[in-house]
């Protein structure tokens, strides 16, 4: 047999909090960089978010660029991007008003008919919808940020949930901060990955949080820096394990799961590396602020 | 195989055979099956399969006005009645301010209006009598305004042809559409665009001075023509009859005039046309549609049949949409459209092939990576995870819930996270390995030390996939569920079948030592 995990010793003693200092200035700076270009860039917000019309049509004999011009001449806001293969052209408009959007898909469709071999798909995102969809994305990811740290609390102690909410208060912010970087459409889709985000990063800090109980159950009379760095590196091959395999199948989607689904793959990606690397070195170490000795010996 | 007790492998065995069977039906996915079995199989979500969504929002603002106008008119009558002096009426927002010349009479009008209109706030001050459009009198509005909306809605939708459409009411004041297979929904927005409140108005061609001044007597409305902005007509307020006693319109074809709509009125309506027609003869009767008039004939003879036909410049898709209309009935006020989301069969077709690729190598990279790194042990896991697979598929089947394009992205997530589970008992195991020999007493520890673990990090990841079901809409939901199946379903293959399978391993093998 392979059994190649022996390339990671079973218990390999790696001196991650000895470095968090440096860890930590990282991603305090990561942190400030985002939020600088959350309120100066912002976020490349698609149609859920921004309201407005997009088209998507295949097209033949044409190029995007003969199409802009026919677009652009009836159009002032009118933007054109070829969408994973040069036959298949994203047309977006940005309207102000209901009516004058539903006008506005007939007439694209009419004005570029000769050009077009199928309309993909048309959406329409009304003003008001747009702003409740924003609305409702910020309210899920708020409250599965509490729901966590009430799940964490019940099942360890406080000082825990504190630990995993910092570090997933890290994941979004620094997530967002790439896709701002990125120019990455923020979508519905981008709200539902950076949820899955929060969960994997929490899956991945309770198992260590796990790991840091039941070692101070075991080594009463170890050092906090120390039985951290024991717990961190008891669990660090399944750490990396389980980030490689979804990171696999989140690659693969990414090549191969078509247009539509890549910046929900992207984001994924993107949150699974912070993540895993927040749980290590964001999580573990904030517990040190905490004197878990003595009055949490007898727990 | 010790210590493994029958009924565990039985229950064990059983649970992968349903899991397998039922995932049957959405492999083999015949659409058009009857069979009870085949059935069972997943829903594709407008995404996948191409249709349109709509979302409508009834403009309750439009009806709110309405009623001010009602409140306007009955305030006038009531004062006539009562002989009372209006000096004048203020119309505002959310109330109507109705000036009286003196006192005297107000609190019997508003007496006599307060039983035409219960719930409405009436308020006196000195020789003002307000009326105010209270919340409870709107929500009375609005809830039923929603629900005839919807009533006309799914009767427009019937008629025009819409296989297994989805309308429901979606919060307070919007109606959510789902068509499938409906790729272009012009005609569908068509239908709906339309208000369709048809009424039948006699033209008062006496009185120029009102259309030269383009300002209407009380009791009387000024009318544009519905080809023609400029032709208006000045019609009796009150209308003769109404849509409201149609009991069947048809596009038919009349020799002289064209494509037209035939109409039947019911009985009420039939004896109401039939006075009406015959007391004015040589006078001419609008046909209004939506506050434009489409057709103004004078009236030649009386018409008691109960029955005739509308004329316009109309074309053949134009009479028999117009017949619809009629048939279903006016909708109660306007209903505009607030979001939609058309997608082709064509780029359903081909988002359904790219999510099948990416699930199917995103599974091959896994179980080769597992069985680089784990061996023996990651064979097994990944047997566990091909079952995983298949449970899901079964249960999206079962429960009937709908794939969606972010569903399939959460398939392929989990075949990435599933094998977690199996990584924590496997590390779990190599650690106990080095602890002790005996070997079942090794995997006995690795998976008890591992589940609590296991259950912690999967129900936080449940949480998340909870909150974004309850917020999410449409499409996301699709991914919430699957998400949530594959967490359910990976706790279930990694502590009763990777360890069934790791002791069954063990046992046949004969395994004297454990090295992980």
């Amino acid at each position: 047999m392979f059994g190649l995990n022996k390339i990671i010793p079973v218990e390999p003693n790696i001196n991650f909090l000895g470095l968090r200092r440096n860890f930590l200035i990282f991603s305090i700076l990561a942190m400030l960089i985002s939020i600088l270009l959350l309120s100066i860039k912002g976020l490349n917000l698609g149609i859920d978010f921004k309201g407005g019309t997009l088209i998507e049509v295949s097209t033949k004999n044409t190029s995007i660029g003969e199409l802009r011009e026919i677009l652009s001449s009836s159009y002032s806001d009118v933007s054109l991007q070829e969408f994973g293969n040069e036959n298949i052209i994203l047309i977006r408009l940005q309207n102000k008003s209901n009516q004058e959007s539903i006008e506005t898909v007939n007439s694209v469709k009419n004005l570029i008919q000769d050009k077009v071999v199928e309309f993909r798909r048309s959406e329409f995102v009304g003003p008001t919808i747009s702003s409740e969809l924003l609305f409702r994305g910020f309210q899920a990811v708020s409250f599965a940020l509490i729901a966590i740290l009430i799940y964490i609390w019940l099942r360890f102690e406080w000082q825990f949930g504190f630990g995993a909410v910092v570090a997933l208060t890290h994941d979004v912010l620094f997530t967002l901060g790439l896709l701002s970087i990125l120019n990455v459409e923020f979508s519905l889709a981008t709200i539902a990955a950076i949820l899955t985000i929060a969960g994997y990063s929490i899956n991945d800090t309770v198992v260590i949080f796990d790991r840091v109980r039941e070692n101070l159950r075991k080594y009463k009379k170890l050092e906090l820096v120390d039985l951290f760095n024991l717990s961190v590196n008891n669990t660090l091959s399944r750490t990396i394990m389980t980030s490689l395999t979804t990171l696999l199948a989140l690659v693969s989607l990414f090549i191969f799961g078509g247009e539509v689904i890549r910046p929900f793959a992207l984001t994924m990606i993107i949150g699974v590396i912070i993540g895993t690397y927040s749980s290590v070195f964001i999580a573990v170490p904030t517990l040190l602020i905490f004197k878990f000795r003595p009055q949490d010996e007898d727990d | 195989m010790k210590n493994y007790p029958i009924w565990k492998s039985f229950t064990v065995i059983s649970l992968v055979l349903l899991g397998i069977i039922f995932a049957i039906p959405s492999i083999i996915y015949d659409e058009n099956s009857e069979n009870w079995f085949l059935k069972n199989k997943i829903n594709l979500g407008l995404d996948l399969q191409g249709g349109s969504y709509l979302l409508l929002e009834v403009q309750l603002d439009v009806l709110y006005k309405e009623e001010l106008d009602n409140f306007v008119d009955s305030a006038r009558l009531i004062s006539r009645d009562q002989a009372a002096k209006i000096e004048k009426i203020d119309v505002q927002e959310n109330e109507v301010v109705v000036f009286f010349a003196n006192k005297e009479k107000i609190k019997d009008i508003r007496d006599s209006f307060f039983q035409m209109y219960r719930g409405v706030t009436l308020q006196i001050n000195n020789n003002k009598l307000i009326i105010k459009l209270n919340d409870e009198y709107r929500k009375i509005i609005q809830d039923s305004a929603i629900k005839q909306s919807l009533e006309i809605v799914r009767k427009r939708i019937d008629e025009s042809g819409t296989k297994e459409p989805l309308i429901q009411r979606s919060g307070k004041k919007r109606i959510l559409l789902q068509l499938p297979g409906v790729k272009d929904p012009e005609r569908i927005k068509d239908l709906l665009g339309k208000t369709a409140k048809l009424t039948f108005h006699i033209v008062d061609n006496d009185n120029t001075s009102a259309l030269q001044n383009n300002l209407a007597p009380f009791g009387k409305i000024i009318v544009p023509d519905m080809y023609d902005e400029n032709t208006k007509y000045l019609l009796d307020k009150r209308a003769v009859v109404g849509g409201e006693n149609l009991v069947d319109a048809k596009g038919s074809f009349d020799q002289t005039e064209g494509h037209a709509v035939s109409f039947r009125f019911d009985t009420e309506g039939a004896q109401k046309f039939g006075k009406v027609t015959t007391n004015n003869i040589g006078k001419n009767l609008a046909v209004v549609l939506d506050g434009v008039v489409i057709t103004a004939p004078r009236i030649s003879s009386a018409i008691t049949g109960g029955s005739g036909i509308i004329t316009g410049n109309f074309n053949a898709q134009e009479a028999s949409d117009l017949a619809v209309l009629l048939r279903a009935g006016a909708l109660p006020a306007p209903l505009e459209i607030v979001e939609e989301r058309s997608v082709g069969a064509g780029l359903g077709a081909d988002s359904i092939a790219a999510g099948q690729i990416a699930a199917i190598i995103g599974m091959v990279l896994v179980c080769v990576f597992m069985i680089l790194i784990y061996g023996t042990f990651g064979a097994l896991a990944n047997v566990s995870l091909i079952v995983n697979l298949f449970i899901i598929i079964s249960l999206l089947g079962t429960i009937g819930a709908t794939l969606t394009l972010p569903g399939i992205a959460g398939i392929v997530l989990t075949i990435g996270m599933a094998v977690d589970a199996n990584v924590l008992i496997f590390e779990r195991i190599k650690e106990e390995s080095l602890k002790q020999t005996k070997v079942f007493q090794i995997v006995k520890n690795g998976f008890d030390r591992a589940m609590s673990t296991i259950l912690d990090a999967n129900i936080t990841t449940l949480i998340a996939a909870v909150l974004l079901f309850a917020f999410g809409s449409g499409p996301i939901r699709g991914f919430s569920i699957t998400l949530s199946l594959g967490v359910i379903a990976s706790m279930f293959t990694a502590l009763m079948l990777t360890n069934f399978l790791v002791y069954m391993y063990l046992s046949f093998a004969n395994k004297k030592e454990l090295k992980l």
